[in-house]
């Protein structure tokens, strides 16, 4: 392959960034660090059963930040994705204690989940308010419906609907997992080599030079919500299949995991910019230290905490990039 | 009449990436004059007094005010050191009044602590219109105020802020007569109470209506100053342009074929108004005008993003609309926009991503061809000599011409072009990527290609340019052949003198 590109050599040679340069890089070498640290406290870490479990834990917040992944990519983000799981895995909760036919809640489970994330994306759009700020609205609408509907009850399937959260393919490989990683080649498919995932980096890098170059910005938008939601709506299938309950409250906290896994990821909240592969790492960074955290028997509270300033932490990250090129914080240091 | 020397400026120098847009240029200013700024767009007069208010900084020079040198000047201090520059429609709050906008900052206190003395305040105003004769009611929201009474008012809370020094750019160019009137004879009354105005205008009848001096900039050198009774019009557009011919291209002819685009009766409320020319196949038509006099908004019309109020556009004799940038490309239209970072770039997006971009959107399926972009983008780098690196270096990391021939590139892959729309295609580009610029857009003619360049820079519209349509305040006043036309016939079309 690359021979065949010989030919355009001349002028425009492939780039050669060194691989220390790449967020992703560094993500590794915390994660190899982390994994040594805990291991050597606690030899448990490297069980096979723990592992199994850190990506079977993962797999949900995976296809959540691949979706998101887009979504910033194209300038937007949906901080409602952990109310609109709560509210579509109550949904088919119901359905399922209900003996609903299977085929029926995968539609209902997509469909609400995507109905959901185009309301956030249109209502953006069409009052050309930042998406930040609907998505905050609806995601109050949300988990007040699915409490409206439960009446705050806790829905139990009762072990039905197992096999897509707790089936271990050769007993150790979790299937919500290989769902994830199929859904992350899936997202650097269509990122890299579609049309589509082109047009999501031209709106979120300068919506008003790809609108001049023929790009519909309220079509790509609305289309990386729609995807989002798609992908909420599977979320909650294997969420709910693995955990074999729902309540409005499931989920909620999600939506901040994921951001900050895409944005530690590398992929700026200002847009434009971004690749899976640091959101993989991002996400996978993610469950170990919440894997470490439980090894080294941290209080769960502190859990919480460590998470919360883990996601400042990786925003300060996204503004120091963002800025580092530009030296617009060595200027205002200057000045200071 | 001339008092005490309130600012002077000596030796300024500023530079902007390539292009030195201020060369060594001495100012100075006289307690109540009218010291006015002239020059055609780009000569560096905008630039100048946002050095004096504090919001460019020089690269070289000294600034003395009151006699003072000043170093670091920031805006904050120039207001502290009485230098007002009184903008069109910034530093108002729109959502208070008139009276708290004036006292905005050190408000009249009451004798209950922390509260606004609303009523002292209203008083306090009143009378500080009434010294000025502006007639402005002290309890009306500032929102509901015209662009000229914003401007009275910015000049009264100045004066309420004891400013000696207020600047002006271009005040009246969205002011109706009557407006004009009544600033232009506030001015007058404040230069009669020793203030220092310093006053920028294109338009040269008010210039010589109020100017005690003025000072004539030209491609960031200063002309000259000259005493307003010592000077007449001609002489004074005569020095704003007259340059040397190396600024000039010399373009070969091209074969004219039969008419691909009319305009007819294009008109947008009251921006452009009822616009009608043509452009003839391997034809440059050149659009002049003053910025702001509606160009920009004619041609975003025909590329469709802008919609027009009234109005037809034939594109080889078929109506056409324009009902997104999309469909006039489809059409064959093609557009580089005026700022290129603005409306051009793709920050953070790779050269092939940047070039590629309008052939990916007219290309229909749903996979793109990675070896394809290489291949087509090598192409366009070889045939515009865009410096690059490789493949993956970003599109902000090349320099302002590189950036320009990038995005012109963009456009040369749409294989189903007619007309080619140029807005400003040389701004901020270096002397070697402009010819070659130009060498495109006479091989576009060649190969049949409607061309319209939008321009503000005189050589360029009068080397490049067939004809050349001139625009002023909306209409297209005149469309000339472009034989013996002279800079100085054509700014005065400009200007409308």
């Amino acid at each position: 392959m690359a021979r065949s590109k010989d030919t355009n050599g001349s002028v425009l040679p492939r780039g050669k960034k060194p691989i220390y340069k790449n967020q992703w890089f560094f993500l590794l070498l915390a994660e190899i660090v982390l994994a040594v640290i805990t291991g050597s406290i606690n030899p448990r870490f490297f069980a096979i059963s723990n592992i199994t479990n850190i990506l079977e834990q993962i797999a949900v917040l995976g296809i959540l930040a691949s979706g998101m992944t887009m979504l910033i990519i194209s300038g937007e983000i949906d901080i409602s994705v952990g109310a609109n799981i709560g509210l579509v895995s109550c949904v088919i909760a119901m359905m399922i204690k209900n003996d609903v036919n299977y085929l029926w809640i995968v539609m209902v489970a997509l469909g609400l989940a995507a109905f959901n994330s185009l309301l956030v994306g249109a209502s953006s759009l069409i009052f050309k308010a930042p998406s930040f700020i609907t998505s905050l609205g609806f995601l109050s609408v949300f988990r007040g419906t699915a409490y409206a509907i439960t009446k705050g009850v806790f829905q139990t399937i009762y072990g039905k609907f197992e096999a897509l959260g707790l089936t271990r393919l050769w007993g150790v490989l979790p299937l919500g997992f290989l769902i994830g990683i199929l859904i992350y080649l899936v997202t650097h498919f269509l990122l890299k080599y579609t049309k589509i995932g082109r047009h999501f980096y031209a709106v979120g890098s300068n919506p008003a030079a790809a609108y001049l170059s023929g790009i519909s910005i309220f079509k790509t938008k609305l289309l990386a919500f729609l995807i989002n939601g798609f992908l909420v709506g599977l979320a909650s299938m294997i969420l709910l299949s693995r955990v074999g309950a729902a309540q409005p409250t499931t989920g909620s906290g999600l939506e901040l995991r994921a951001i900050g896994a895409v944005v530690i990821g590398g992929t700026p909240l200002s847009g434009g910019k971004g690749h899976i592969l640091g959101t993989f790492f991002g996400v996978l960074l993610m469950g170990i230290i919440s894997n470490t955290l439980n090894m080294l028997r941290v209080n769960p509270y502190f859990q919480e905490v460590v998470f919360g300033l883990f996601i400042v932490a990786s925003l300060a990250v996204s503004a120091f990039s963002a800025y580092s090129g530009k030296g617009v914080l060595k200027r205002r240091l200057k000045k200071d | 009449m001339s008092g005490e020397t309130l600012v002077e400026m000596k030796n300024i120098v500023k530079i902007y990436g390539e292009h030195k847009v201020l060369k060594n240029v001495d100012f100075d200013l006289r307690a109540g004059e009218i010291h006015c700024l002239v020059g055609e767009n780009g000569a560096g007069k905008s630039t100048l007094i946002k050095i004096l208010s504090g919001a460019v900084m020089p690269d070289s020079g000294e600034i003395l005010i009151l006699g003072k040198h000043v170093r670091a000047l920031n805006p904050r201090l120039a207001i502290e050191l009485g230098i007002t520059t009184v903008y069109q429609d910034a530093e108002l709050v729109d959502s208070l009044t008139v009276a708290e906008n004036v006292f905005l900052g050190n408000e009249l206190k009451s004798r209950v602590p922390l509260k606004v003395n609303k009523r002292k305040q209203a008083e306090e105003a009143r009378r500080i219109f009434g010294r000025l004769g502006i007639n402005l009611d002290p309890d009306e929201y500032v929102d509901n105020l015209s662009t000229a009474q914003k401007q009275m008012l910015q000049i009264a809370k100045a004066l309420h802020r004891s400013a000696r020094v207020i600047i002006m750019d271009e005040p009246t160019s969205s002011l109706g007569l009557e407006e004009t009137r009544a600033l232009l004879t506030l001015l007058k009354s404040l230069r009669n109470q020793g203030l220092g105005i310093i006053y920028i205008s294109h338009y040269l009848s008010e210039v010589f209506e109020i100017a005690d001096r003025l000072t004539i900039l030209k491609d960031g050198e200063k002309v000259g100053t000259y005493s307003s009774k010592e000077i007449d019009v001609g002489t004074v557009i005569k020095k704003m342009v007259g340059r040397d011919t190396a600024m000039f291209f010399q373009r070969r002819s091209v074969q004219i074929g039969e008419p691909l685009l009319i305009v007819k009766g294009l008109t947008k409320n009251e921006i452009v108004k009822n616009v009608t020319f043509d452009v003839r196949k391997g034809e440059v038509f050149g659009i002049g005008g003053l910025v702001g006099s509606g160009r920009t908004e004619l041609v975003s019309m025909i590329y469709g993003a802008l919609k027009p109020d009234s109005g037809e556009i034939l594109l080889n004799g078929q109506k056409i609309v324009s009902r997104s940038p999309l469909d006039a490309m489809k059409k064959g239209i093609c557009f580089v926009s005026e700022d290129r970072k603005k409306y051009g770039i793709l920050p953070g997006r790779n050269l092939v991503e940047n070039i590629m971009v309008v052939k990916n959107n007219l290309s229909k399926g749903f996979f793109l061809n990675l070896n394809e972009e290489v291949a087509l983008s090598s192409q366009m780098v070889r045939k515009l000599s865009i410096a690059v690196t490789d493949r993956d270096q970003l599109i902000e990391e090349l320099s302002g011409g590189n950036q320009q021939k990038t995005i012109i590139g963009r456009w040369l892959l749409n294989t189903d072009a007619k007309l080619f729309i140029f807005d400003e295609p040389t701004k901020g580009v270096d002397i070697g990527a402009r010819e070659q610029i130009y060498e495109i857009i006479l091989e576009l003619a060649e190969r049949g290609k409607g061309i319209i360049m939008v321009s503000s820079d005189m050589p360029e519209l009068l080397s490049m340019s067939d004809r050349i349509g001139v625009m002023r305040n909306g209409e297209m006043k005149i469309i000339l052949e472009n034989r013996d036309v002279t800079e100085e016939q054509l700014i005065r079309l400009f200007i409308g003198v």
